[in-house]
Order: structure tokens, then sequence, then C-alpha cells
């Protein structure tokens, strides 16, 4: 059953990670980078480290996307 | 998410790369599939015992690599001053778009339930996952929230560097005491009996140095967020 939920992790992260290089859009690609955090804490807190799961999911998943996203609006459209 | 009709030759090796590492893994994994995972900190976990603390990694963090995690907060401390550095600026915020009615009535709903949650992450630190890291990103999560939807609300800058110094200045202070009474810097200095274990008062000087790591980060944070925002505001 573990098996199960991180096969299914590892894949659906490599599937959002692939397809947060190819989008045409920055905003989209930090969007997806977000998804690609909440696949690290599952498979963390899976792998028994909950301390880890914490961290990623709130500096990798939350404000370091925020920071992402800020300074992308600070950079403007030319990007 | 659609790929295109012509795929590039990047993306058709980056894909051939993901496979490639899929398969890696999927092998490490099926060959130590479950029983195998969590001994790593089996050793750890009698030495953790010691110190009387119930997270074994706070134990790590705090106490065994306590040096670390000064060099990491001022790590942390450097990247802020030089966002404060590059973007600082004296004017006020005036974000064109008023933000809506929803907005404003569910952050001043969740602005407390944030702060709170912040706080117990911070201080139940050595006896649940957490600590003071993640409560001070948090802390400053909400400061964000506040910021995003009052467009007058701004932390005062003296209050950001009295909490800044005071927090730098005692883990400063304690890892000295430390070194004095017990010749090891960051020593336990404060009872820390094993019988203890698992209550709020345990573990002597480790849940004290956590709580003034949450401080410094939840500040630096919030300053680095308010930088960001204000300078967004004047482009």
């Amino acid at each position: 059953m573990i098996g199960l939920i991180i096969l299914f992790t590892f894949i659906a992260i490599i599937t959002i990670a692939f397809a947060a290089i190819t989008q045409k859009k920055l905003a989209d690609s930090i969007i997806l980078f977000m998804g690609v955090g909440l696949g690290n804490v599952v498979l963390f807190f899976t792998f028994k480290a909950p301390d880890v799961a914490l961290t990623e999911a709130v500096i990798g998943a939350g404000i370091s996307s925020l920071i992402f996203l800020m300074a992308l609006k600070h950079l403007g459209e030319k990007s | 998410m659609s790929l295109k009709r012509d795929i590039p030759t990047s993306a058709l090796s980056g894909f051939a790369l993901s496979a490639i590492l899929v398969l890696t893994i999927l092998n490490i994994l099926l060959q130590h599939l479950p029983s195998k995972i969590s001994t790593a900190g089996e050793e750890l976990l009698k030495v953790n015992a010691t110190e009387g603390v119930a997270n074994a990694v706070t134990t790590v963090v705090v106490y065994f690599r306590g040096f670390d995690t000064l060099g990491e907060i001022a790590v942390l401390f450097i990247a802020s001053l030089g966002i404060g550095l590059m973007l600082h600026s004296n004017s006020k915020c005036d974000i064109k778009a008023e933000s809506n009615f929803m907005l404003q009535t569910a952050s001043k709903l969740l602005f407390p339930i944030i702060m709170l949650f912040g706080i117990y992450v911070m201080i139940y630190g050595h006896l649940s996952p957490g600590g003071g890291f993640q409560g001070g990103v948090i802390i400053a999560s909400g400061v964000l929230l506040l910021l995003i939807s009052h467009k007058e609300f701004e932390v005062p800058h003296s209050v950001i560097v009295a909490l800044e110094t005071f927090a730098g200045v005692s883990y400063v202070l304690i890892g000295l005491i430390g070194l004095v009474v017990l010749d090891k810097f960051l020593g336990n200095f404060l009872p820390n009996d094993i019988s203890n274990m698992g209550l709020l008062m345990s573990g002597g000087v480790i849940p004290i140095i956590y709580i003034i790591v949450g401080i410094k980060v939840g500040s630096e944070m919030s300053m680095i967020v308010q930088n960001l925002i204000r300078r967004e505001s004047n482009v």
C-alpha cells in the first residue's frame, strides 16, 4: 500500500515538473512548481520525515512561490 | 499542459532523462521496501534520550548542530539585508486597485488563526514536528496576507529591528553562557531531566533557543516580504 502511494506520488511529481518546464507563461510554471512542492510533502511524509514535510510545505510550496510571483510581477510582462 | 505537435529535442531528452530517473528510483525503492526505510535514525534516537527532548530532529538541529543553526540564521540575515538594501524605499504603498471586501473580511478572520498556528509550531518544536524556522515562516505568511489585503497596513521598521536584534543577541548570549558553565558552546545548562520528556517544560535550553530562532526568522521573513510588496507597488 505504501509502495503504491510512493509510486503514484513519484509519477505525479515528474509529470508536474515536466509540465512546469514546458509552459510558455512563467506564472503557470510557478503555480506548477508549487504542485511539485506539494508532491514532495506527501513523499517526505510517507518516508516518516514529518519535520522535513512541514518545512517543505511552508517554505518550498508556500512562501518561496509567493516570492517568485512577486519577483515576476516586479520584472513585468517583458520576461 | 498540452504538448505541441512538433516536440522539440530538448523536451524529448528531458522526458528520457526523467524516465531513467523514475526507473532508478523505483529500482532502489523496490529493493528496500518498506521495512528498511526508517532505520537511519535508530542510533540517533538512543543518543537523543540523554537530552530529554521528544523530537529527535530538534535535538540535532538545535543542540548537536547548534553552531550550524547560528550560521543558517546569519545567512538568512544577510539575504534580508541584501533585499533591504536593493529594494528599500521610503514612499508609502499606493496599490492602484483596492482589495475587495471578501479578501479584507477573510484576512481579518484568518490572521489570528495563522498567528496562533505559527506560535504553536514554534513553542511545541521540541515535542512535535515543526520548530522555529517553520513557525517563523508561517507568521511571515500571515503578515503577507495582511499586507496584500490592507494597503495601509505596515509592520513598523523599529519593531522588526528590535525583535531581530533581541533574538540574535540572546542566541549568542545563551551559547556563551553554556560555554562558561559547561565548557561547550550552547551547552544545556538548564535542568533537562529525562523523566520530564514529553512535557512542555522539558529539554532545558533547547525550546528557548528554538523560540528565539522563530522570532528571528519571522521578523526577517516579514521584512523581506514587506520590502518586496512596497517595491512592487511603486513600479
